[in-house]
């Protein structure tokens, strides 16, 4: 009898049912709790609206690219490559862009349509070459960002003024940029709810045979999901732009990592077909704020990795209580 | 329209030169349930894959609701109206009933959203026709193997089947949740529906068919209806002919005793068994699949831990053990089932799965010695007549029967003093299989004993010394070889409530 079993033997199917799946998504966000006590107690700054709108923000970077992730993940896929998509992103649109407003639509486009490219090609060598995922994206992180920083190994091309005031734009007290991630988690939260695409999502994850032989568009499904998560490193990459003002080639390594880190935390299976919203958004502010507090607390920076590995590690455990 | 939904005329199949399918007819009216029947590797799923579309029949032609069907793809034979029902249920675990009832073909408004309320609303309404309450929302990884099983037969509904297949569905279930398929397919059949229904166990297709066809060697045996049929005229069908393989037999007394279990119990459906095993002979054991045959093996050789009962090397080596490298240590092999998941690194050299069990032995100063490892292998490839390109071949590029010789001679190295084999010729061709029982003589002439499982009747009659057949997790008699008849060991493996006089 495993330890969930154990806990919640006097319940109803249902509500064990319950329990059983979000169990340790409350985990999650009850560590959260704990850290803001720790940081509310601890540190004069962390409780500030300064600070909090700072978490928020950069929150908001992760949590975007994460999402992407998320849905490769569902479909027991992965994509190594955003982070280096992200570092191609920026770069590009700082030099199409060129300091000028006229060119942010010019440079919004190409940027988003580098993103539609990319995740292209991976849907491509994954459904027809078939390729494993994570070959196909081990590639590209190698492949974008040699690119990138054949183009250029310092700071090129310029935001205009405009682009730059959208990252410190505030509507109240809340950053335009973290109300933008929050709307793609509803919209990711619906798409996996309530549309045929996203019961796909599950069904390629969890049985790809199966759904195959269901008439599911095996193939259609998992272009669209490498795009959609290719176009999330994209926009990421924007956003950096505006946050830096320079393309600079700095920007972007080990996104990718992190990524992964706060959906697997957020209680998605690495084999795919198992996962929620919900749990992603608490693994992406679980990763912020442990980062956010070890600095208002002075921990050396070297630390954060350790740190994090632990909680990884923590989480798969609770995951695993879970299980059947 | 002519009076049957379904005619499969003249159907023959081969595959690389074995003939699987051999000039069969069936034809079926509907709202009847046909029950199709024979022995493992009788064709009775190689017809049911033609007919699914999974394979293309050599000769013959498919006439479904008055017209004859070409050649269709999977998608197509669901579309027209025929579904099938596999043992293994394909269904995704982590997905809700009504997801999976529908997956492919949900009901949804424009832009691909879903119609959540008609999803769940449509599934409980298929369920209610199977007369099945089942949570709709519920993950399907939740549910039992019955209620799986409802929510695959509500799938072929949804997808408005007129003919359901039904592969050895009750080999998955336990008795009460049989009633309730029987109820299913009773309903079923009052709506007009019409079901195949493949299966070995006679009770059941006693119970539920109207007319029953009887599949032997890839040919038709018969076609009879149901009231023209009794139990031992059924079972004549079934294996009324000659063995023509050739088993190797060796003249020997009966040698001491050397394996002794006794009232032995797992946490698996095993339940008191007791069995002796003498040297140099073949103990056969029989019993239909899931009957606990892989279960007896298992807990022989310690894989499975005892609940009660004891088991016992007897002789010079007499030992116990509690796991199955103790086993090995004792004197023990298992040859699996399943040799490509448990017996076999299929990636790696024939050299290495050959020498795997006694590389300790072949080292000096922990260096490996080579020279001692190619004269071993040399040797069991001769001893054993194993085809390959070279001892640094990979497993996997071996033919079906030279692997089991290499699994086979993987064990032989550890001079074992009983060898549990589980299947030993499946998936092997013919010349292999007798090559195999050379060696199983080998074996025995070498004073080695050995307990063989086996799902083919002739093999085990042919090569056993005393059959033990097992039903329901029970051994339900001994049979020597002379007085050994196919008939016979099926009856005693088929018997309803076999085992319940034991428990």
């Amino acid at each position: 009898m495993n330890m969930s079993a154990r806990l919640f033997g006097g319940l109803s199917d249902s509500q064990r049912l319950f329990l059983r799946r979000y169990g340790p998504i409350f985990a999650v966000y009850g560590f959260i709790i704990v850290l803001f006590i720790i940081g509310a107690t601890q540190s004069e700054r962390f409780l500030t609206v300064r600070n909090l709108t700072n978490v928020a923000r950069q929150s908001a970077f992760l949590g975007i690219v994460a999402l992407g992730q998320m849905l490769v993940i569902l479909t027991a896929g992965i994509d190594l490559s955003v982070g280096s998509l992200v570092k191609l992103s920026i770069l590009i649109s700082a030099i199409v862009m060129n300091g000028e407003s006229a060119n942010q639509g010019a440079a919004i486009i190409a940027t988003l349509g580098l993103g539609l490219l990319v995740g292209l090609v991976h849907g491509f060598l994954v459904n027809e070459v078939k390729i494993a995922p994570f070959i196909v994206t081990l590639a590209s992180l190698g492949i974008l960002r040699g690119i990138s920083l054949s183009i250029s190994t310092s700071p090129v091309g310029k935001a205009s003024r405009e682009f730059i005031m959208f990252y410190v734009q505030k509507v109240g007290p809340i950053p335009v940029i973290a109300i933008m991630f929050a709307v793609l988690l509803v919209l990711t939260w619906l798409l996996l709810r309530y549309t045929v695409f996203g019961k796909y999502l599950f069904a390629i994850g969890g049985n790809e045979e199966v759904a195959h032989l269901s008439g599911v568009p095996v193939k259609l499904v998992r272009y669209g999901v490498y795009v959609i998560c290719s176009v999330t490193a994209s926009i990421t990459g924007l956003l950096w732009l505006s946050r830096m003002g320079v393309g600079d080639p700095a920007i972007g390594d080990g996104i990718e990592l992190q990524a992964i880190t706060a959906v697997i935390i957020g209680g998605t299976s690495l084999f795919g077909g198992r996962g929620t919203v919900i749990g992603t958004l608490g693994g992406v502010l679980l990763l912020g704020i442990t980062a956010n507090l070890l600095v208002m607390l002075g921990v050396n920076q070297f630390v954060q990795g350790l740190i994090q590995g632990i909680i990884i590690v923590a989480a798969v455990a609770i995951y695993k209580q879970e299980g059947d | 329209m002519s009076e049957y939904i379904l005619e499969m005329l003249n159907i023959s199949k081969s595959f690389a030169g074995v003939q699987a399918l051999k000039d069969v007819t069936i034809r079926c009216k509907p709202g009847q349930v046909y029950g199709l029947v024979g022995e493992n590797g009788a064709g009775k799923s190689t017809l049911m894959k033609i007919l699914a579309g999974a394979y293309r029949a050599d000769a013959g032609e498919i006439i479904y609701k008055g017209e004859q069907r070409e050649q269709a793809s999977a998608g197509e034979v669901i579309d027209s109206g025929i579904s099938i029902i596999y043992q293994e249920l394909a269904l995704v675990q982590q997905m809700s009933v009504a997801e999976n009832i529908f997956l492919g073909r949900e009901p949804r408004y424009t832009l691909g959203v879903l119609n959540l309320r008609a999803l769940h609303s449509r599934a409980a309404a298929l369920l209610k026709r199977l007369g099945v309450r089942l949570d709709t929302r519920l993950p399907v990884s939740e549910l039992t193997v019955a209620q799986r099983q409802s929510v695959e037969i509500a799938k072929a509904l949804s997808q408005n089947a007129d003919l359901i297949v039904m592969d050895e569905p009750s080999a998955i279930l336990a008795g009460s949740e049989l009633d309730q398929l029987f109820r299913i397919i009773e309903s079923l059949v009052e709506q007009g529906v019409t079901i195949i229904y493949i299966s070995h166990r006679l009770e059941e297709v006693f119970r539920i068919a109207d007319t029953v066809t009887v599949l032997k060697d890839g040919e038709l045996v018969d076609t009879r209806s149901i009231d023209q049929l009794d139990r031992p005229t059924l079972v004549e069908l079934m294996v009324g002919r000659p063995l023509d393989e050739i088993f190797p037999q060796t003249e020997h007394e009966q040698g001491e005793l050397i394996l002794v279990a006794e009232n032995i119990s797992t946490n698996t459906i095993l339940e008191d068994a007791s069995l002796a095993l003498y040297k140099g002979e073949i103990l056969g054991i029989a019993g239909m699949v899931g009957s606990g045959r892989t279960e007896l093996a298992r807990a022989l050789f310690g894989a499975d831990p005892l609940t009660s009962g004891t088991i016992t090397l007897v002789g010079d080596k007499s030992a116990r053990w509690n796991n199955p490298s103790q086993a090995i240590a004792s004197g023990l092999v298992l040859v699996p089932e399943d040799r490509k998941t448990h017996g076999l690194f299929t990636s790696l050299s024939v050299r290495i799965n050959i020498t795997l069990p006694i590389l300790s032995f072949l080292t000096r100063f922990g260096v490996l010695q080579s020279s001692l490892e190619n004269k071993i292998v040399a040797e069991a490839q001769e001893r054993l007549s194993i085809v390959m390109a070279s001892a640094d071949q990979e497993a996997q590029y071996l033919s079906g029967g030279n692997q089991q010789k290499v699994v086979l001679a993987k064990w032989l190295e550890t001079d074992p003093a009983v060898v549990i084999l589980d299947e030993p010729t499946r998936g092997v061709d013919v010349g292999a299989k007798f090559e195999i029982y050379k060696l199983m003589r080998q074996l025995n002439d070498r004073g080695i004993g050995i307990v063989m499982i086996s799902s083919e009747l002739p093999e085990v009659i042919g090569m056993s010394d005393r059959i033990l057949v097992m039903n329901n997790g029970c051994i339900v008699g001994e049979v020597a070889q002379e007085e050994a008849t196919e008939a016979g060991i099926i009856e005693l493996a088929t018997m309803a409530d076999a085992g319940a006089n034991h428990s």
